[in-house]
Parts: C-alpha cells; structure tokens; sequence
C-alpha cells in the first residue's frame, strides 16, 4: 500500500474511529491502531460519543467493574450525564451493576457478559477464613489442656478473623468487620462454622453493643446418610420410575454403571 | 398406607414367606380388616391355604385378630401390622448388635427367635447349642449351661421377651369366659407382669452334633418334659430400636465434641436404658455425683474434668444435654426429642447436599434456620448471584423440599402486592424422604430379584455342579475327577457368577444402608407424634 498518501491513510483512520470501527491505543513507540471486531462494533453503534466514551471506560476496568465516581473522574462529565448514561447502557444491556462485597451499597459497574472478580463475590475469602477456624481448633485439640481451655482456645472472635484476612491481603478491596460476618455467616449456613454470642465489656477489643460474636469451626454430626449412596437417591427420574414402565428398577441405566464399579 | 409402603411390605413377605403368605398380606393391608371368609373369597384361594398364611402371620406377629364389628358373637376379624413387616428390613442389624454385644451364643439365639418368630427357651437353647456343637471342632461340644446364660442376659436386658397371651378359647384352666381383646387393640406384652421373668427349667445337657442317623422325634420327646410349655419367647423390637437410637446420638457427639464427651454421654444412656420409658422425651434425671461412679475407669476421667465436660455439653447449641438442677453436683438429662430432631435434620441436609450440591445446601440450611425469607433476603444471605440462586430456589420448590408462603398486602392477591416468603417445614419434609426410602429399597429389592431371575440357569447350574462335586469328595474321589467336574463352568460363565455375587452383595447391603435412614426419619416422626 505504498502508494496510497499519508495523508488519506489519516483521512481514512479518521472515518474509522468516527464509525467505531477502529480502535486507538498508545504503544511507547507512538500510536497504533486496532480493528474492532464486528460484533462489539455493531452494540456501540446506535449510541453517541459519550456514552461510547462511558462504555470505553467499564470495559477497561475489565474484570473488576469501576465504581460511578471513578468513570466521572476519568471522563470529566458531570454527575447527572453519567447516570443518564449508565441508565442507558444498562437498559441496552451492554453494562450491569454489581454488588460488591466490600460495601454492600457500592454498585461497581462492569460488561454484561464478564463474570465478576472473586475478590468482589468473596470466594476465596470464605475458603479462608474456614481453613483459619479449622487450624485454630485442631491446635486447641492437640494443646491436651482441660475441655474447658480447650473450647475457649478454639474460638475466635470476629475481630481475630478480620485481623487474620487483612493481614493476608488476599482481597483487593478493603473489608470491613461487617463484610467479615457476612463471610462468617455462610459459613454456618455451609454447616462448618458454629456462632456463639457472649457478652463482653464495653471497651474490650471487637465487641459491639456490649456484645462479641465468637466463631468456631465443627465436623458434621453424621455422615453422608445411606439414601444418597443408592443411585435412586441421586436420581433425577426418581418420579417416573415403576415396574413395567420405561423406566424401572430392572432397566435402569444408572444402577447398572453402578452396579459395576 | 402408602403405595410405596404396601409395595414394599408385599416385598418382602414374598422374600421371607412366599407367593400365597404374599398375596394374602397384601390384600389384607390393602382392605384394612377382614374376616377369614371374606379374606379367601377375595383372594380366590383354597381356605386351607388362607389358613396357613395367616398362621404364618400371626405366628411372627404381624397379624393380629380379634373381635369383630359384630361383637364378641361374631366371626373374628384379622388385621396386619405393617410396621412388624418393615421391620424385617432391620434382621441382619438386630443378629449383628446381638453379635456384638453377647458374642456369637447371642447372634445365635436372636436368629432363631427371628426366623422362627416364637420359641419356648428349651428348644431354642437345644437348637443353639446344636449348632455351635456343629461349627466345632471333633470332640467338642457346647454346654447347655453356657447357652442359658447368654440367653437369661438377653432378658435381663430386656431384648428378649415374653409373648403376650393369646386370650379365651385355649385357656386350659376353663375358669372364666375372658372376651376377646377387640381387634383393634391388640395386647402389650409389656402389660403382662412376668415379662422378663425366665422360667424355671430343669435343662441340663450338651449340644448333639446332626447325624443323619439320628431321629428327630427323640428331641421332641425330651423337650415336652422341660418346665416351659406354653411360655413362648419373642424379640423385644422396641429395645433393639432404643439401643440403635443411642449408638446414634454417642455418634453424633463424638463427632460434634470429642471422644470423652461421647463415653459420658454413654455412660448416661447406658445408666437409663431401663428406667427411662420408650417415648420419653428426656431420659431420667442423673447427679453428676451417679455419672462419676457410674464412669468406667478405663476413660480416666477426673471429677472436675467431668463436670467440665458436662457444661460443655450443656452449653453446645445442639443441646444434646441439658441441666435440670443443682443437687448432687448438679442434674443432667439427656434430650432424647431434640437429639433426634438434629439428627433428622442433618439427614435432610445431607441429602439435599448430595443430591443439588453444596450451594444449594446452603440456602436449604438458611431457610432451616431463618424460618421465612423473601428472595431477595435470599440471595443476600447465601452470598449467591441472583440467576443462579433463583434457579436453585426452583429447583428445591419443584422437589417440594421448599415451600412457598404468600402474603398479600391487599384483599386481593395481586402478585405485584404479596410477599412471597419462602420456608422449609422440618416434619412434612421428613415424611416425604421417608417415603422416598421406601420406594428406593422396593426399588433394590426388585432390581436384585431381577437379577436373579436373569441369571436362573447359570445359578442352577453351579449348584448342580457343586452338589456333585460335594458327593464325589465325600466318597473320595481322585484329584482328576474333581477338576474334570469343576471345569464344566467355562471361565467367562465363572466370571458373570463372580458379578452376579458382587452385583447382588451391593444390593444386599445398600439396603440395610437405607434402612439406616429410615429408622432415623421413623424414630423423629414417632418422636414428634408423641409428644403431642
């Protein structure tokens, strides 16, 4: 393409970025320019330039979402355009708003399609602070001390389980003691984490309302009961099947792979 | 009755009694109470046969008779009790406790008395020790002595005892005209006051090993001349159902605490097997002072370290003991209701665990604790992205393991007006695994009988050739013949036996494993009737 000027090649890039068809990004050698592909070429078409600008802006916060003030900064438009805008966006599907599990009432917004980062849902985060009860209890059982010693050791309340996960600093975002019992709380709904509220001074550390929360982790009480280790337990047809209709006992493909493991 | 259940009952009286015991228990379940006539004209059967069956029946006390609608004048009506056939499900659990607990002169014992439904002592001690003399080696053989005492320990414990009087018509003694207990409430053998009280039996002897040659009648003779004619013995169901209601709660709290916690616990239990009645509530209030005798010596478990254990278990939230006073070192009971309950509902967790996965147990035992949650709440307490927990949510609802509650705002129910409030109900929840259970072990029964239906001719076969080899080595035969008679199963017919055993073998214990789950849904359903 030698023999095409410079200066219609700059003409040409020009139409291009108008159309929403290129994209411009700076190298440190200068500038480059990126084919957009057809399909997220064709979602930003029917909007204009700012909401363009907007959608630019979500979508490189990529994984994480981007909090409303944080897109005001970077775009210099005043507060009321940007809701208009998000509003907009959302209504055409193109961003939604996550909650995240720093501040229950922050909204971060991020692509439709994106699966939020697990420093916002918390996953990692309960895996954590199950594997910090779990060790502090073993520690306590090994000690050998009396019972009594033994279970006030296995506890912890949730200002330790704060500190710990602060400490680690695997969240990206700052916690607070609530987002920690929130944590703490599907734990016990997972059934490996018991709570126990006791009454404490005013002034002690981690105490609320004259209250402290105390965290501890337990085994299950029985095991996995004997329903669930037949394959009609787990079935999915269990409705549908009885003697001498298509599906039944004598037939069922299920019992036969299990009969022969 | 259920479907499933009377399913499930014909099941099994056609494993343990045949086609005509079956078909006559089941029309009778299904027609609730019959008189004889009635009973053989419906079933199209000779009337002898009907006879016979119901013999059967009664002799395993499954069915019960008594006086009809019409009176003490009138013909007798029978009825069958399903519950004694379901418990036909739990022999192999009764003869291993009786194992464990009284070695084998125990399995023994209970095994006959199962098998045979009622036995007088002399000729279940004469049958016993016959056996145990056969599994001996030469020259060896078991005393009578030894199998009386095993079986006056089972009485004293009280899983042996004594069958109730069948009342009127046979009574030697000709005194008074005693009516006919009415059919609908048959005797206790609890009311009877000799229960437990063993029989004075002049019994001395050793077991006989089975000679061909011998003649079964001279045993019969002897045993008319022991003391115990009429005084026939029965398996005490309840008790064996008590005890495995124990081993489940000392599980459960060596699981939840720790080992010594679990030996107090069944310390405490063992202390009030026979004092507290069936359907307690609490067991017997204990001192902790009774606790620190009772306490074997082996746990090394000092007095303060004891009463530490104590409120600990008091104070743990599953509230399997709780403190009643402070005399003595302080009273404690065990919470037989409300360990069972927890026990129930760790069932239903498991399952849905197991069956929707770990995130929809979660939002199950929210709903367990949290009683009423919009989903909203939902999703904000589980800690779940909204598509996926309103998929989940129903999913659990078409189950039916999730109920939906609705309250309206208005008079009328606007759906954009009414709350919608979702609940789990422990009970109803229970009786629907319950009868999940029942259908999943019909389901084993008929997939093993299946399976053995389609293997007949190869089964046939290998007891064919065992039979001859069985003869050819007990006349002696060369080492030739043998394999030569032996290789007569080609290989890949040995391997489908090997399957077939293997397949059936799974079956077989698969269904005492789901007969675990439900005594435990059956033992909290009964706990919870009784208390009302």
């Amino acid at each position: 393409m030698k023999h095409v000027s410079l200066l219609l090649y700059s003409c040409l890039i020009q139409y291009f970025c108008s159309q929403g068809q290129l994209d411009l990004l700076r190298n440190s050698s200068g500038l480059l320019y990126r084919l957009k592909d057809a399909q997220s070429a064709s979602k930003v078409k029917g909007s204009d330039n700012q909401e363009k600008l907007v959608y630019q802006i979500i979508e490189d916060a990529g994984n994480k979402g981007i909090w409303s003030r944080d897109i005001r900064y970077k775009s210099n438009l005043p507060l009321t355009e940007i809701n208009k805008i998000l509003k907009n966006l959302e209504s055409k599907k193109l961003i939604k708003a996550v909650k995240s599990v720093a501040a229950s009432k922050k909204k971060v917004y991020m692509l439709y399609n994106l699966q939020p980062d697990r420093s916002v849902t918390g996953g990692v985060l309960n895996q954590q602070c199950f594997k910090f009860l779990q060790s502090k209890a073993e520690a306590a059982r090994d000690s050998k001390q009396s019972p009594m010693v033994q279970r006030n050791s296995s506890f912890a309340n949730s200002h330790e389980v704060w500190k710990y996960i602060c400490e680690l600093g695997i969240s990206k975002v700052d916690l607070s003691m609530e987002d920690i019992e929130t944590i703490l709380n599907t734990l016990i709904f997972d059934g490996k984490v018991e709570m126990t509220i006791i009454a404490a001074k005013e002034g002690t550390v981690g105490s609320v309302d004259g209250q402290m929360k105390l965290y501890r982790g337990v085994n299950p009480i029985i095991q996995p009961t004997g329903l669930v280790k037949t394959p009609c337990g787990l079935c999915p047809v269990f409705d549908d099947c009885h003697e001498g209709g298509e599906i039944a006992p004598s037939n069922c493909v299920y019992m036969a792979e299990w009969l022969d493991l | 009755m259920t479907a499933q259940e009377v399913r499930l009952c014909g099941l099994l009286l056609q494993e343990h009694f045949g086609n005509v015991v079956e078909k006559v228990g089941t029309h009778l379940i299904r027609s609730g109470v019959l008189t004889l006539r009635a009973l053989a004209h419906e079933t199209k059967l000779p009337l002898d046969l009907v006879k016979k069956s119901l013999c059967v029946l009664v002799q395993h006390g499954m069915c019960t008779f008594g006086a009809g609608r019409r009176g003490p004048a009138g013909p007798v009506e029978y009825r069958i009790n399903c519950e004694r056939v379901f418990h036909m499900l739990r022999y192999p659990r009764y003869i291993y406790t009786a194992k464990s607990l009284y070695g084998d002169t125990g399995e023994l014992i209970v095994e006959e008395i199962l098998q045979r439904g009622q036995m007088t002592m002399s000729s279940t001690v004469k049958t016993v020790a016959d056996r145990l003399t056969h599994n001996m080696p030469e020259g060896q053989s078991m005393d009578y002595s030894e199998v009386v005492s095993a079986f006056s320990q089972l009485v004293e414990t009280h899983f042996l005892q004594r069958c109730p009087l069948a009342s009127a018509g046979s009574s030697s003694s000709g005194a008074v005209d005693t009516p006919l207990p009415v059919a609908t409430q048959p005797t206790e053998p609890e009311s009877h006051p000799d229960c437990y009280k063993l029989p004075y039996i002049n019994l001395t002897g050793q077991g006989k090993r089975r000679r061909s040659s011998e003649d079964g009648e001279a045993d019969q003779c002897a045993a008319k001349k022991c003391g115990d004619d009429r005084i026939y013995w029965q398996v005490n169901f309840q008790r064996f159902h008590l005890h495995f209601r124990d081993q489940a709660i000392i599980s459960a709290v060596s699981c939840k605490l720790d080992q010594s916690s679990s030996e107090i616990v069944r310390t405490m239990l063992r202390m009030s097997e026979v004092t507290t009645p069936a359907h307690a509530a609490f067991t017997q209030a204990l001192s902790a002072n009774e606790i620190f005798r009772a306490l074997l010596s082996s746990y090394n478990i000092a007095r303060p370290i004891l009463d530490q254990y104590l409120s600990l278990l008091v104070d743990d939230p599953m509230e399997f003991v709780g403190k009643t006073g402070d005399s003595g070192g302080g009273m404690y009971v065990v919470n037989l209701h409300r360990a069972l309950a927890n026990l129930a509902r760790a069932t239903l967790e498991s399952v849905v665990q197991e069956r929707f996965g770990s995130r929809s147990a979660r939002i199950f035992r929210l709903l367990l604790r949290k009683r009423h949650l919009e989903q909203k709440q939902v999703e904000d307490f589980a800690m779940i992205p909204a598509k996926e927990a309103k998929d989940m949510l129903y999913k659990l609802l078409s189950e039916n393991l999730v109920q939906l509650q609705e309250i309206p705002k208005t008079p009328d129910y606007a759906p954009s007006r009414t709350f919608y409030l979702y609940t789990v109900n422990q009970l109803p929840t229970a009786r629907l695994l319950l009868q999940h259970s029942y259908k999943t072990v019909g389901n084993l029964m008929e997939r093993r009988l299946y399976e053995t239906k389609e293997n007949k001719r190869l089964l046939e076969k290998s007891q064919r050739i065992e039979a001859i080899l069985a003869s050819l080595q007990a006349t002696g035969a060369e080492a030739a013949q043998l394999t030569e008679v032996e290789e007569m199963i080609t290989v890949p017919e040995r391997q489908q036996l090997e399957s077939l055993r293997h397949h059936i073998n799974k079956l077989d214990s698969s269904e005492n494993q789901v007969d675990e789950t439900i005594f435990l849904l059956k033992s909290y359903i009964n706990s919870t009737q009784a208390s009302l």
